[in-house]
Parts: structure tokens; sequence; C-alpha cells
């Protein structure tokens, strides 16, 4: 890692917000009311150092909870006297961007915006420029996984960041795509900067801190819980100008995510589709509920005021009356078995076998789950 | 006081030839029996008193011995009792002497002298021959089955008093019903299905029939993914009706397998390939074979020359169908136990069906979370998945789909393709497309000259296996022994390929 590029001496209220996050059981709201209550990051460490944080802590607190969050006081106030975090943060290399100061990317202030957001990777540029969400449902189907990454694709070639939260399903899709058109990718994560989860995408991981940053509020060491994961998903939100959905289930994380980005007045898009696609539930509801519809991948362009260039060279469609031509016809633009597609255009199986190998060859057509899937 | 009797045990589905010998000497009455005896076999010494006395013939008082050889071997089951009876008579000279020579005897008694039948004579008495015996005594309701062993006269034993009258000469030898050779019946012998189940039954599904008619031609494993309810199953049970029948040696060997394993076979020659559906609820030794004790075949070997269908192959357990592996690529199971091991054969075409996921519908409706899907995945194990060469997705037919093509067409068809397979691999050890090694493929499933640039575009784009791609290329080849052309064409590989979609 020689070409990484140098990270600038972090400053005191820097090193301050990370410690912080760092403390055991931070939550980014008790992170948001020390922060506020000592005026910065630099007061709130100093007031944990002198065990004052347990007033804050108890403030609001169940007269059951008390006794708790007394100790959890004592038990910061330890922890932040001895903290290993500084050496951490240098050996890591991991930036510190704390609010309402200067660098740190989200500029608005809003409610549930985080105090800090620790940053690992190697083009810290990325996150200059626009930037898009592209998110989705992790039980995605093979056209949701394909366009996501011609979304992430389409945005990169535009210079675009592509930011989405490493999950499996149209997450790592997008993050692919972008990467293989050679952009820069924001990756969002709900652990610690040291964790990674999951675990199948630790390529993935390395792959988006070579070109782009990994993103996280909480500190080193917290592990994958299933409540955090919404809570991230603001993170995504805050982050974009704009932000895709191409495949969401009714309920989930990407529903959650567009709904943050409604509140917070960023443009959502939704790609539609078909109603008997459970992955396009969610997408076709958000439509329903007023997110602009994205036919298509370069309309994105559009959302944020470029214009597309013309980056798709027409292909020309297999003749209507060739095998090939109805074979394609037949599946109606929806996935269909090679039986279905045999008795729609009154073909020998022999000859819908090679029509289907013709369309696949072309690019007209994918299988599988032992599916024929047609390629607009 | 001495007295030899060949008679044979069962070893696996192979006989064993086993000598007799019953030695009766002065002294305090005992009876022994040495020479591995399991413990049926040992209990049979009351069998044999009492049956000897029923038919009014007297028991020695005295002290026999009864050894069993070869001494090493296992002897099992009731089938010798009736070979030691004689002997015990033959050595208290009850019996000419000479008559026992060149002659084996099997059958078990009953306490009154009757002769009863035993599991397994076709192997016993097969066993037999090839040692050289020329005659053979079995139970009257054996003899038929004994019969269809060439070369050997076959006599029938009702009971021991009648038995030891006809050895004297006092009277004939009983006649038995001969049932017509099973080659000259019309009526096929199905074992799990007594209702006649014909392709003509069923609606639309081009792809999978054609499927259907592809493994049948070339003996390829085959498996049907889709929802409950669009005839997965349908098809597959009718794979049976269209296999070509069994050819004498082939019926012969079915027969002697499934006649050892206690199945009825009523003396009739099983020529149809044997179909073979055991529940998702089998255990491994049930399936391969084994089990405490005398280890028993399995569904594989009982499956042998014939179709193994496992409806609802998600449900098996994962370990069960593992231990399938071994079989589907070797056509053996070794069993091995202390002291022994066993080979049974088990060349059998693998028919399954399963659900793409656990609520069934698969993609694009599919309801089930990515962990679900992910948990039914690792039931079915990727190289467990990668032996059926040929896997077909199925949903439900279309309103507008007919009924296609019935049984016997599609019969007459896989029959000429079978018979083109076995005149190809005549001076080779295999029979049919599917069971060309990988080694071989190269040299015996021929491309044409313009298949070539096919099939290379085919191993790049699909990045197959190794494995993979010889599947596809014996599948090719029974595409075009379908067609009846000598070389592999473009189309029978691109059809290949597809006949070969991803795992569920």
């Amino acid at each position: 890692m020689s070409s990484r590029p140098p990270v600038a001496p972090l400053d005191p209220v820097e090193v301050a917000a990370a410690v912080l996050a760092c403390l055991p059981d931070m939550t980014p709201a008790r992170m948001h009311l020390l922060v506020s209550r000592w005026n910065g990051p630099l007061g709130a460490l100093s007031a944990v150092e002198r065990g004052l944080a347990g007033g804050v802590l108890v403030e609001r607190a169940p007269p059951e909870h008390i006794p708790a969050r007394v100790a959890l006081a004592r038990a910061w106030q330890r922890a932040a006297a001895e903290s290993a975090v500084p050496e951490l943060l240098a050996r890591r290399g991991t930036r510190v961007f704390v609010a309402g100061r200067a660098r740190f990317p989200i500029a608005d202030d809003v409610p549930g915006r985080p105090e800090v957001l620790l940053a690992e990777g190697d083009a810290p540029g990325a996150l200059d420029g626009p930037r898009v969400a592209v998110v989705g449902t992790r039980a995605a189907t093979p056209h949701g996984l394909a366009d996501a990454h011609e979304v992430g694709a389409v945005l990169a070639e535009a210079g675009i960041t592509v930011v989405s939260g490493l999950a499996i399903g149209i997450d790592a899709a997008a993050h692919r795509g972008a990467l293989a058109a050679g952009g820069a990718a924001v990756g969002v994560v709900a652990t610690g900067l040291d964790v990674v989860y999951p675990r199948r995408h630790t390529a993935l991981f390395q792959a988006v801190r070579g070109a782009g940053l990994i993103m996280s509020e909480l500190g080193f060491g917290v592990q994958p819980r299933p409540g955090a994961f919404p809570v991230r998903n603001r993170i995504i939100a805050l982050l974009a100008d704009v932000v895709v959905v191409v495949e969401a289930t009714l309920r989930g994380g990407a529903r959650i995510t567009a709904e943050r980005a409604l509140e917070y007045g960023r443009p959502v898009l939704a790609m539609p589709g078909s109603r008997r696609n459970p992955a396009a539930q969610g997408t076709n509801a958000l439509i329903a509920d007023g997110a602009h519809p994205l036919l298509e991948p370069s309309d994105v362009l559009l959302a944020l005021g470029l214009t597309p260039g013309s980056r798709r060279v027409a292909r020309p469609l297999p003749a209507s009356g060739s095998d090939a031509g109805r074979v394609l016809a037949a599946c109606g633009g929806e996935p269909a078995t090679l039986d279905q597609l045999a008795s729609r255009t009154d073909l020998p199986p022999d000859l819908v076998a090679v029509a289907v190998r013709e369309l696949e060859r072309q690019g007209w057509m994918e299988r599988a789950q032992g599916l024929c899937w047609p390629r607009a | 006081m001495l007295a030899s009797v060949r008679s044979a045990t069962l070893v696996g589905v192979d006989g064993q030839p086993v000598t007799v010998e019953v030695h009766v000497a002065p002294g305090l009455p005992a009876y022994h029996v040495v020479g591995l005896p399991d413990a049926a076999v040992r209990e049979s010494r009351e069998r044999v008193r009492a049956a000897v006395l029923s038919s009014g013939l007297s028991f020695p008082n005295t002290r026999i011995t009864v050894n069993l050889a070869p001494g090493g071997v296992r002897k099992s089951g009731s089938g010798l009792e009736l070979a030691v009876a004689l002997g015990v008579l033959a050595a208290a000279d009850e019996l000419p002497s000479g008559v026992l020579d060149g002659v084996a005897v099997l059958g078990e008694l009953g306490l009154d002298g009757s002769v009863r039948a035993v599991p397994g004579t076709l192997a016993l008495v097969d066993a037999l021959a090839r040692r050289g015996t020329s005659a053979v005594i079995v139970p009257c309701a054996n003899a038929a089955e004994a019969s269809l062993v060439r070369d050997v006269r076959v006599r029938a034993a009702r009971t021991l008093a009648e038995l030891r009258a006809c050895l004297q000469g006092e009277e004939g030898w009983p006649e038995w019903a001969v049932l017509p050779r099973g080659g000259a019946s019309p009526q096929r012998h199905h074992v799990t299905d007594d209702e006649p189940l014909d392709l003509a039954e069923v609606r639309g599904l081009a792809f999978a029939r054609r499927a259907l008619e592809v493994a049948a031609a070339g003996a390829h494993h085959l498996l049907y993914v889709g929802p409950p309810g669009t005839g997965k199953t349908m098809l597959a049970r009718r794979l049976g009706g269209i296999l070509p029948p069994l050819e004498h040696h082939e019926a012969l060997e079915v027969t002697r397998i499934h006649s050892a394993a206690g199945e009825t076979v009523g003396g009739r020659l099983i020529t149809a390939p044997p179909f073979r559906a055991p529940h998702h609820t089998a255990s491994t030794a049930s399936l391969v074979g084994g089990g405490s004790g005398r280890p028993r075949p399995g569904e594989v070997t009982l499956a042998h020359r014939g179709v193994l269908f496992l409806d609802e192959l998600g449900e098996f357990a994962p370990a069960a169908l593992d231990a399938l592996r071994q079989p589907l690529e070797e056509r053996w199971v070794r069993i091995a136990r202390q002291g022994s091991s066993l080979a049974f054969p088990a060349s059998f075409q693998l028919a399954a069906c399963t659900n793409p996921c656990p609520c069934g519908l698969g993609a694009p409706s599919c309801r089930c979370s990515e962990v679900q899907r992910a948990r039914y995945r690792r039931r079915l194990s990727a190289p467990f998945l990668d032996r059926f060469d040929i896997r077909v997705r199925v949903t439900a037919p279309e309103p507008r789909d007919v009924p296609g093509e019935s049984s016997t067409v599609v019969a007459a068809r896989v029959r000429a393709a079978v018979e083109r397979q076995r005149a190809r691999y005549a001076d080779w050890p295999w029979r049919q497309n599917a069971h060309v090694p990988a080694g071989a493929v190269d040299l015996l499933l021929g491309l044409a000259p313009d298949a070539d640039a096919a099939w290379r575009a085919l191993i790049g784009d699909r990045l197959l296996t190794g494995r993979g791609a010889a599947r596809i290329r014996r599948v090719a080849r029974t595409l075009a022994d379908l067609d009846d052309v000598r070389e592999i064409v473009p189309a029978h590989l691109e059809s290949a390929a597809l006949l070969r979609s991803d795992a569920p």
C-alpha cells in the first residue's frame, strides 16, 4: 500500500471526536447529546474524562436504568483516560470528519445528522464531486442486479461517486458497476471500520477502499447488529444528492433509505418493475408515492442536471420473423422457461435451444436460475 | 459315517457355494454346527431334527457334527437346512450312496418336514452352476426361478419324505409349473407402479419431455426443478415406460439381485428396467446398502440397470445424498465390514425432482429471503448437483398446450438410439453415452468440423468445469443418436448446453 495518499495529521478536535465515537456502547444519539451539551467534541471529551457524562446520560433515563447509566459514565471515564484510539487512527490512516466543520461531507444541519464520520480509503476525492446513492434489496433478481450494475457504471462514467451500503444484492452490484467503469465508490457500513460484514464481500471491501472510501459513524470493533442498518441508511441518504432505488421489497432497508431521503429533501428515483416481481413491489410503491420513475439508467444524470452522453450503441434487434426474434418476443419482457418459449412460439425444442443460445451470444438474453431473462 | 452335500449361501447379492459335511459317530447324543454359522443357521438344528422325525425317519441318537465349508465365509439364513437334513440321513445310511454326487441342495424345512422357499434362489443356483454343479434340488416354489439358469437340471422338492422317496427311486419327481420366459411375456413388470403411465397424459412441457427422452436414450441423470404441481413428478414417473427392455444377461442379473434382496420375483424374469422410488425419509444405509448384521443391498443396487427416482430431492438427508456420489461415479457400492468387504452393482440412472426454494415458486415470483434460499441451496451440495447431466426448470403448462406424443412413439425413438449406442460401444466396456469416461470423450464423441468453433465458444462462455464440459458432450452425442447422425453438429451442442441449466 505504498501508493496510499498521505493522511494529514489529525487536529485535536478530530482526535477527540474519534475517541468519543470509540467509547463502549456509544450510540449516535448519545454522541449528539454529549457534543451539543459541551459545544463540540473537545469539550465533550474533557467532560467525559472528568466523569461528568453521567449527568447527560441519566437526564431522560427511566429510574431503573439510572444505576447502569452511572456505571457506563464511569466506564467511559476509564476508557477515555487510557484510550488507544489516537495511535490506532494514525496506524490505520483513518480520516475523521466532524459535523459543522469545513470538510464535513454533509452540508445541511438536519436532525439525525451524524456528529462524526470515520473514513478509510485511498481516494478521499470521492467526496468532492456530486454523489448518488444506489440502493436496493438483498434478494435481487438477475434483472435487478444487471440494472444496478449499469446504473453504477453510468454514474461512474459521468464522474459521479456511487454511495451505497456494501450489502449483498443491489448494493454490491452498484459498487461493482462503478468500480468496473473506473469510478469512485463510497461504502457506508453499519459496523466499525475494522469489521467486514458480510464476510463474503471481503474482496469488494478491498476494492472500494482502493477506489474510494469506507465510512462509518461507529467506533472500531463494533460488530453488526440488526438495529444498526436502518440507522446507517440515513447517512447514505444524507451523503447523496440523489437516491436511486433499483429493486426493493415492500418492507426493507432500501425503503427506509428512500423515506429518509424524502425527509431530507433529496430527490428519489425508483426503477419500476413487474407487479409479479416481489423485489419490484417496493420501487413500484415508491413511484406511486411520488418518486420519479427511472426508465433508463442515464435518466439519473438528468436528475442531477447533467446531459446523458450517447453512451449506448444501438444493437440491431433480431429480425422479427426469425426464430430468435420470435423467441425474444415470446418472453414479453419477463423471464420465461424454455417450455413456455417452445409453447408460445410453436417451435420444436431443438430450434428454441438454438435461438436462445444465439440470443445469449448477442447479449439479448441471459440464463439464470433455470430461466431465460430477456434484456431490453 | 461321513456325508457331504453341496449347497450355497448368500453373500451380499451373490451366491457362495458351501459344502455341508455331516459326521455321525458313536458317542453321547450331541449336535454341533461349526464353520461360521449365524444365529439362523445354528437354530436350524431343532428344525432339522423335528422335520426328520415328522417325516417318519429316524434321527441318529449319536454324536453329530455339521461342518460348513469354506470356514471363512459367514453362512446366513435358513437355506442350508435341507442340505443338512439330507447329510444327516446320508451319514446315517438312510439314503443310497452316490445319489447326492454332483447335486446341490437348497431349501428351508418346516417342523412337519415340508420344504419351504428360500430367497435368492437364482443367485445361489447361478453360483453353483458356475462351479460345475449340473443338478439342483430346490423348493417347489423356487423351481421356476432356478430353471432360469441354463445348463442345470432342476428338481423340485415338496417334503422331506417325498424327496427321500424320489432319491431312492421309489417315486417320480414332482412336476412344477413352468412359467413362460419373461422375454416372451408382453406384460411389463414395473416394481413400483401397477397403473399404466403414458406420456400422452402430459400436456405441453415440450422441453421437459425432450429432456426425459434424451435422459432415457443416453442413460443420463436427470433433475427437474420447479414449483409444486407443474408435472415434474408426473413426467419423471413416466421415464420407466420409455426405456428399452433389458437384454437377456441384464434381465438375469436384475432378477438375481431382486431375488437375493428378498423381493418376490415369482419365478419370472424381470425384463423391464427396475424403477425404484424410495421416500425422502430413506436412511443412508437403505439407499446405498449396508445395515447391521448381513449387509443388505440398498435402493441403488435394486435400481441397477434401471432408474432410481428421488422425488423432493431437497427433503432427503444431505448425508444420504452425498453417499450417492461414489456409486454415481463408479457404478458400484463397496460396503466394508470387519474382516470382509462386499461390492454391490449400482449402475443406475438417477431421476430427481425438487422445488427451487422453500416457498416453491422460484424466480421471479419467489418470496423467500436470501438467507432461506442460501440454506436451501446448501442442502443440495454443488458436487452432487454437478452429477446431473440434464437439469431442467419446469413451469406449469400454458393454457393452450395440448397433450404430446404417447410413450410408445417416444420409446421407439429411444430404442433406436440405444441400439446405435450398443453398436458403437460393442468393443468397449460401456454401453451408453452417459457411461463414456471423460478421457474417452474426444476419441469417441467426435464433433463435425463446423461444431468445433461452437464447442470452443461454449466452453469459454459458460465457465464449465471439466466434468461439466464432458457431460454436455455426452448429452450432445445422445441428441445426435436420436437424430441418427454420425457426428455432433453445433445444434446438438447448443441444445445440450440448454438442457444443463444452472443449479436451482
